[in-house]
């Protein structure tokens, strides 16, 4: 069995760290590009959201690598990610592609005992012991929070750094180094120390940068590919960014859901526009944007895919909030034919806005 | 007290029981017209762009009386049947319309949940508060209200020697402004239709449970079972698929069926507000030549032997 996985941020760094300590095969399908968009947007239905189509994308470049087996996770939501596995899997076979998909999904729709099962038929290919595959998951855990937390300290202390474009060099010589390095326990202790030296970074806190959130539909804002690398466009710009949804964020909120205490700041902040689930992220999207208002951010920028139900919902409240928080808001959408120099023109724009704001008289009140 | 009930989406499908519902607590009901072009020009302009086209004229309809009514009915559908939803955008459908439109009057907050009568009559015990603090009253016009939608029924079922499946959401399929009238042109061409309310429920199941997950969308089970159950069954002779731009249950759904039923005619028709009727019509009219060629000229068969409609063997 050889695994291959959907891309999402930085994931597959993660994946890598478990799959090497767990001793299984598998292949990581190469970054998000434009031939796995294309390849993506030329079979899948037309009017579905971006990631699936670049899910597809990715799916091919790893079969085509050797990959027989799929793993992803699922949802029972109102929200169609939770309808992906199924066409997915049509489509692959529709292409004659052979493959077994695993779909790691919520327990409310498969039960227990089928998500056991699931879990085994992958840790079944490993060789080690229980106690050591438990160690290797504790281990890619690990991993993905600390490079959760990089990442936000480098997108954060942007604006406030010394020498510009520390943050990028560091940031990007991490996830290179990591990558690079097949022996979990060393990628571990490679990102420990790049912890330490981002915490370490020179910066001076008299500045006052422009603080920006980001918000929206989970993939969009985590896959760099999908929104034109909008964090690093802002790092070069000297802006501080904060975002809320990470992957650990993610297996946090998913776990914790199950005894009802995931995020709970979160969904405070978010009863007085939108009291209730209505699938996907857009209750977390709400709140995100109060809880910007509330800590002292300049604007936030939504970013969904087109087409994305719950975010459509959270698209016609964000006004309300804008204007009653007094936060600026962009929304971006977008999808296989967004085109750069549009995208750039409207993020530029924004940051003037912001600039400009500061200055204005009435700012302040 | 007014009670404003607009004529969009699901009201197609639940009528009866709001109508007899707010009716039975003395309420005086007030409806929106049936759609025109007024009202989808003022929802298109209320709403956020990328929504559908049906929710942008259910803003239209919310407009046309928000003004007349003391309380307005947003039915925030979440499930109809267990562990079923409807769509995202309708679990969030009062706050869309709140935070689009100005000025609104109180409106109905509390989900809804169809599945039991339990949790229904806890809906009507949360919106008739605002009407009456009587509760027997609220329970009396409840078990009317059951009954009146018990008594409901919907879908067309009039079979002819070539007849369609019209698939599609209750609200397109049954709205002739929205869907360019397609019931009576279909009629005048002396096409047969039959809706999904007319799939038999076994077939559906079987048809249901051979997918690799179980539906979370009752317009999943709804249209995909009842187009493979008429596949299957060979009932009819094509399927017309009326869907909304951007609709995202459609994505998936269609392409399922397609999937399914493989070289069987289908026509999709997507339709959002910039639609042109003629385009429709040619559509319309070039579908329905080709199954009355399959269908009554060459029997199935085409006369070289092979299938002209498959992608394998077309040059």
């Amino acid at each position: 069995m050889k695994i291959t996985i959907p891309h999402m941020g930085n994931v597959y760094i993660a994946v890598k760290i478990l799959f090497d300590g767990l001793g299984i095969d598998y292949v990581i399908p190469p970054l998000n590009n434009k031939e796995a968009l294309s390849l993506g947007s030329k079979y899948s239905p037309e009017e579905i959201c971006l990631p699936f189509k670049l899910m597809i994308g990715n799916y091919i470049a790893g079969i085509k690598s050797g990959a027989d087996t799929i793993l992803l996770v699922g949802s029972c939501g109102p929200c169609r990610f939770g309808e992906y596995s199924e066409l997915q899997l049509k489509i692959l076979e529709y292409l004659e592609y052979n493959v077994d998909f695993i779909v790691i999904d919520a327990v409310k729709s498969i039960g227990m005992r089928e998500l056991f099962n699931r879990i085994q038929i992958v840790g079944s290919e490993s060789k080690k012991r229980f106690p050591g595959k438990i160690n290797s998951v504790i281990r890619a855990y690990n991993a993905m929070c600390i490079l959760d937390e990089i990442e936000s300290q480098a997108h954060f202390k942007a604006g406030y750094e010394k020498n510009k474009g520390e943050c990028k060099r560091l940031l990007n010589s991490c996830k290179s180094e990591v990558l690079s390095c097949n022996q979990p326990d060393k990628a571990l202790k490679i990102l420990k120390e790049y912890q330490k030296r981002i915490k370490n970074i020179a910066v001076d806190y008299s500045k006052n940068p422009i603080k920006v959130a980001i918000i929206g539909e989970i993939y969009t804002v985590i896959e760099p590919f999908t929104n034109l690398f909008i964090e690093d466009v802002l790092m070069d710009m000297s802006v501080s960014t904060k975002r809320n949804l990470t992957p650990s964020w993610w297996l946090k909120d998913m776990l914790l859901k199950i005894i009802k205490l995931n995020s709970m700041k979160l969904l405070k902040a978010s009863n007085e526009f939108l009291p209730l689930y209505i699938g996907g992220h857009a209750r977390e999207c709400v709140g995100e944007a109060v809880l910007a208002s509330r800590e002292g951010f300049d604007g936030a920028i939504q970013i969904f895919p087109m087409g994305c139900m719950p975010e459509i919902v959270s698209k016609a409240i964000l006004p309300t909030i804008s204007r009653e928080k007094k936060l600026p808001m962009l929304s971006l959408i977008v999808d296989e034919m967004t085109g750069e120099a549009g995208y750039m023109t409207r993020i530029e724009a924004f940051i003037d806005l912001l600039e400009r704001r500061r200055e204005h008289v009435f700012a302040g009140n | 007290m007014r009670v404003g009930i607009p004529k969009g989406l699901l009201y197609c499908k639940y009528h009866p029981f709001f109508e007899t519902f707010f009716h039975g607590l003395g309420a005086e009901i007030i409806n929106s017209e049936d759609t025109n072009k007024s009202i989808l020009n003022t929802g298109v302009k209320a709403c956020v762009d990328e929504a559908c086209l049906p929710v942008k004229i259910y803003h239209g309809h919310i407009a046309s009386i928000k003004d007349q009514c003391d309380l307005l009915v947003i039915p925030r559908i979440m499930q109809v049947y267990r562990n079923e939803y409807i769509c995202p955008k309708f679990c969030g459908l009062p706050e869309m319309v709140i935070h689009s439109i100005p000025d609104m009057p109180p409106v109905t907050l509390a989900p809804l949940y169809m599945h039991n009568k339990k949790s229904l009559y806890k809906w009507c015990i949360s919106s008739g508060s605002a009407i009456t603090r009587n509760r027997s009253k609220i329970k009396h016009a409840f078990e009317l209200a059951l009954k009146a939608q018990s008594n409901y029924k919907t879908g067309i079922l009039d079979q002819k020697d070539i007849t369609v499946m019209l698939a599609g959401h209750p609200y397109i399929v049954n709205d002739a402004f929205l869907n360019m009238n397609i019931v009576n042109k279909l009629k005048a061409k002396g096409i047969g239709i039959i809706t999904e309310e007319f799939a038999p429920s076994s077939i559906t199941e079987t048809q249901i449970k051979k997918l690799l997950k179980k539906p979370f969308w009752t317009f999943k089970r709804n249209l995909y079972g009842a187009s493979a159950a008429f596949y299957e069954q060979k009932k009819v002779h094509g399927i017309i698929y009326l869907s909304s731009f951007a609709c995202g249950i459609d994505s998936i759904v269609v392409d399922l069926i397609r999937f399914h039923i493989g070289e069987f005619p289908m026509l999709v028709i997507k339709l959002d507000e910039h639609t042109g009727e003629a385009g429709v019509d040619t559509r319309l009219e070039a579908f329905t030549d080709m199954l009355e060629r399959r269908v009554v000229n060459e029997n199935n068969h085409p006369s070289h032997g092979q299938c002209l409609y498959s992608s394998q063997n077309s040059i």
